[in-house]
């Protein structure tokens, strides 16, 4: 580490060129095939003590794969790796760990009921006479948290905190066991605007201490804010890595998918129809308060951060938990939504945020998934009419493009992207007035993304309206008709018409 | 039935070279099963001279039905991510019902059928304890098995209920087409669980629940009431075996069906039921009751110390369990 400090104090106005330097890892034709799958193709990459070298490209561009070989998780079928010069085999997770490579995956994988402190230390745990020092480790845990500057308790229990939270204590966990190379995978699609903010000090503290940070995001602004360099992925090649700056967003995208940017924000206007929904101070687990109406054609923002109430809300309009308060309008009628089955009944249809805790069966097949909320349309009697069932499942894998060897591949085997169109095409399939999406493009490509907002848009003419929660502002900036601000329960902020700037939204969802 | 059709590929598929391979690995499953329950027979009709023999052959297809039955049944819970451990007690307690009632001069056909309504019942109390109050299935029916246990030996104070019609008994022994009746019960019963299973949107809903009961929810599934059936198609299953394990034995036992809540679950995963849920079929767990009755016939007739038998079945379930994971790990 201290070599980089050095290399920093003596060009201070002309940072050190990253690739001049040894590389720490080097891949050299890199490949791997699973079975016919040609997943990654002869890559040729290097990578530079205390660089910061992001990696961009769509759902199934090979990321996922690329990370597993670097973790050890898989075993590359041909071309050579490369630590510090010396070629290593890298067959198990526990030989990159004895190297120093380490990463932060897109799903924590921690043990929920154990104290933060506990995570931390698991397998590496302070003993005496064979017996646990919880309170020794609490306290070192602490220092830890403290030293990285997360504003964690190391007493907590783990499922107390929220997923960005407990995200962060994956982080500290990786950042602190002697690693040398840490790989970030989507870290920030459930941090809170603050969350990401100490992770990125962490990671450019790494990166002052020599530690290698591959990053990678679908965010872009985040790759220009904090990497060096960028590589993009597509369809398992290398197509090109470059100084970040050199280059800008409009050729990122160009790279990733090869189509134009033009097409990527959709969004045309429609003109509004009558009111759907209209709620008056609704209550619920989570929040209170709220009023708002929804017209068709109109797509009605919800921002706020991760916890401010805006999924419990619209599980509450979908019926998944039950309202304290307030009363909820239906195209002009009070409803009182008794259950899931009877919001569907009334044309409400719910994309949840989740999709593999609440979207997907992961285990069964594609077909059955998008199939599953148009059963009872697919019988003849009391028996089902498979000839139909399958005819609708192929018309669906069809309409959507869906990416799947056969509509009997369970839904685990397909990409995230191709996942999340199972769960809207079970939905275009059922058919609705007022469509809910929460999140619905967290962790997604952007190819797919923008094949979503065109479904928006194919929604909207058609004559129904739609409620976007979204954590990612310039998405529902720009889509959103009527922007609602959320913050800790409550509606705190409308906009309609004439939006003020960003800043001033995310200002209103922090609160000041 | 113009349902089995069977033509998955000429229909407009997605370009794939192996489109149903989750309907052929099933078909290679049961095969495989089949072929190991043939090797099972062709082995003993060659080591004994007792196996192949028309009194021998029915006998082991008339102990076979029993668990069968019931393993259908608990396949259906299992298939729900659930678990029922209740069969066994449920059989004991049937087997006291039906007698108790044939005794005190009720009809054969309104015996069986309050017997077996009552078996549909007690799964309903299942499905109220695992739904209304939030009990894990394990318990509720570990709770059930218990107190069904205890009911049965308080109403019949310990006794066995004997004196049962010889027009009932007699049905165990009688055979139909050269078959015991016996094993055309476990085809009464397959037949329109295997229709239930995989050719009614309830079967689809079943494997959705028990793949992600919040998915299924939140997509209109109606995860309460298709729990409810699970358990009370179980319990009624067992309640239908309580009945014709009286008339086999010509008596009504609160003891009986002892330990046959293992023996159907062992069947199930031996068929290829997952225990986490969402995999299973009908024709499974048949084979499976099927070959776990074959080696214990097996072994009776080859004077295996009963004491020895227990020990070879334990580690038969390990061996054909482990190497059919294994086999569908590879695909």
């Amino acid at each position: 580490m201290t070599d980089a400090a050095l290399i920093d104090a003596a060009s201070p106005d002309a940072p050190a060129e990253p690739a001049a330097a040894v590389p720490v890892l080097a891949l050299q034709k890199l490949d791997k095939r699973f079975g016919a799958t040609h997943a990654l193709k002869a890559v040729d990459l290097d990578f530079a003590p205390g660089e910061i070298h992001a990696i961009v490209g769509e759902n199934g561009a090979g990321k996922s794969t690329l990370i597993k070989l670097l973790t050890g998780v898989h075993r590359r079928s041909g071309g050579e790796l490369l630590w510090e010069g010396r070629p290593v085999p890298l067959g198990s997770p526990q030989e990159a760990l004895a190297l120093g490579i380490n990463a932060v995956h897109q799903e924590v994988v921690l043990c929920r009921h154990l104290s933060v402190a506990a995570n931390l230390f698991l397998g590496d745990e302070t003993t005496r006479f064979g017996l646990l020092r919880h309170r020794a480790m609490v306290r070192a845990g602490q220092a830890v948290l403290d030293d990285l500057g997360f504003k964690l308790r190391a007493d907590a229990t783990l499922s107390d905190l929220t997923i960005g939270q407990q995200q962060l204590v994956a982080t500290a966990r990786a950042a602190t066991r002697g690693t040398r190379f840490l790989i970030f995978d989507e870290p920030t699609g459930y941090l809170t605007r603050q969350e990401a903010a100490q992770l990125f000090t962490l990671i450019r503290r790494l990166k002052a201490e020599g530690v290698t940070v591959v990053y990678i995001s679908h965010r872009l602004e985040e790759v220009f804010e904090l990497a060096d360099r960028v590589s993009i992925l597509r369809d398992g090649a290398l197509v090109s890595t470059q100084r970040v700056a050199d280059t800008d967003e409009a050729s990122l995208i160009r790279g990733m998918i090869n189509r134009s940017v033009a097409q990527v924000h959709y969004k045309e206007a429609v003109a509004f129809g009558p009111e759907v929904l209209r709620v008056e101070n609704l209550s619920g687990p989570g929040f209170s308060d709220v009023s708002m109406t929804v017209r068709a054609g109109e797509v009605v923002g919800l921002y706020g951060l991760i916890g401010a109430g805006r999924s419990e809300f619209v599980q509450t309009v979908f019926g998944r938990h039950a309202r304290t308060g307030g009363r909820m309008v239906l195209d002009g009628v009070p409803v009182a939504i008794r259950n899931e089955a009877d919001a569907i009944r009334r044309g409400i249809a719910l994309v949840p945020e989740s999709r593999r805790d609440q979207g997907l069966c992961l285990n069964l097949g594609v077909g059955l998934n998008v199939n599953l909320a148009i059963y009872d349309r697919l019988v003849r009697g009391a028996l089902l009419d498979r000839g139909a069932e399958r005819a609708a499942a192929d018309r669906q894998i069809r309409d959507m493009q869906i990416k799947t060897a056969s509509r009997d591949a369970n839904a685990s085997s397909l990409s995230g992207g191709n996942q999340q169109k199972i769960v809207v095409g079970k939905w275009l399939a059922h058919g609705a007035k007022l469509y809910i999406f929460d999140e619905p493009t967290v962790g997604v490509d952007v190819g797919t993304k923008a094949e979503i907002y065109r479904i928006f848009a194919r929604l909207l003419q058609g004559g129904a309206a739609i409620i976007l929660i979204s954590s990612y502002l310039p998405e529902v900036y720009d889509l959103a008709d009527t922007l609602h601000v959320f913050r800790r329960g409550r509606l705190v902020a409308s906009h309609s018409g004439a939006k003020p700037d960003p800043e001033a939204v995310l200002t209103e969802a922090i609160g000041a | 039935m113009t349902v089995q059709t069977q033509d998955p590929l000429s229909t407009a598929a997605p370009p794939s070279p192996r489109a149903p391979r989750g309907a052929r690995m099933g078909l290679v499953l049961s095969l495989t099963l089949f072929g190991l329950l043939l090797v099972l027979w062709i082995a003993l009709s060659i080591s004994t001279e007792t196996f192949l023999t028309e009194r021998n052959l029915s006998n082991l297809m008339r102990q076979g039905a029993m668990v069968a039955i019931i393993a259908v049944g608990q396949t259906f819970v299992i298939i729900t991510a659930g678990i029922d451990l209740s069969v066994g007690a449920v059989v004991g307690v049937s087997s006291v019902a039906v007698s108790l009632m044939m005794v005190h001069g009720f009809g054969i056909a309104g015996a069986v059928a309050l017997t077996v309504l009552m078996g549909v019942a007690i799964g309903a109390f299942h499905g109220f304890g695992i739904v209304q109050l939030g009990l894990p299935p394990f318990i509720m029916t570990l709770a059930t098995l218990t107190a069904l246990r205890g009911i049965g030996l308080l109403v019949t104070n310990g006794a066995t209920i004997s004196g049962l019609p010889g027009s009932f008994t007699d049905f165990s022994l009688s055979s139909f087409l050269g078959i015991p009746s016996l094993f055309w019960m476990v085809i009464l019963v397959a037949v329109p669980a295997y229709v239930l299973l995989q050719h009614t949107r309830w079967g689809r809903y079943l494997y959705a629940i028990g793949s992600n009961a919040e998915a299924a929810r939140l997509t209109g599934v109606d995860v309460k009431g298709m729990i409810y059936l699970a358990y009370m198609v179980s319990a009624g299953l067992a309640a239908v075996v309580g009945v014709l394990l009286a008339a086999r034995i010509g008596i009504g036992n609160a003891t009986q069906g002892e330990g046959w809540e293992l023996q159907a679950i062992a069947s199930s995963v031996i068929g290829g039921t997952s225990l986490f849920g969402a995999v299973g079929s009908v024709q499974g767990p048949l084979l499976g009751s099927f070959i776990l009755t074959t080696i214990n016939n097996g072994a009776n007739l080859l004077a295996v110390n009963p004491f020895w038998q227990r020990i070879i079945t334990g580690g038969l379930i390990i061996v054909i369990v482990y190497f059919d994971q294994l086999r569908r790990k590879r695909r």
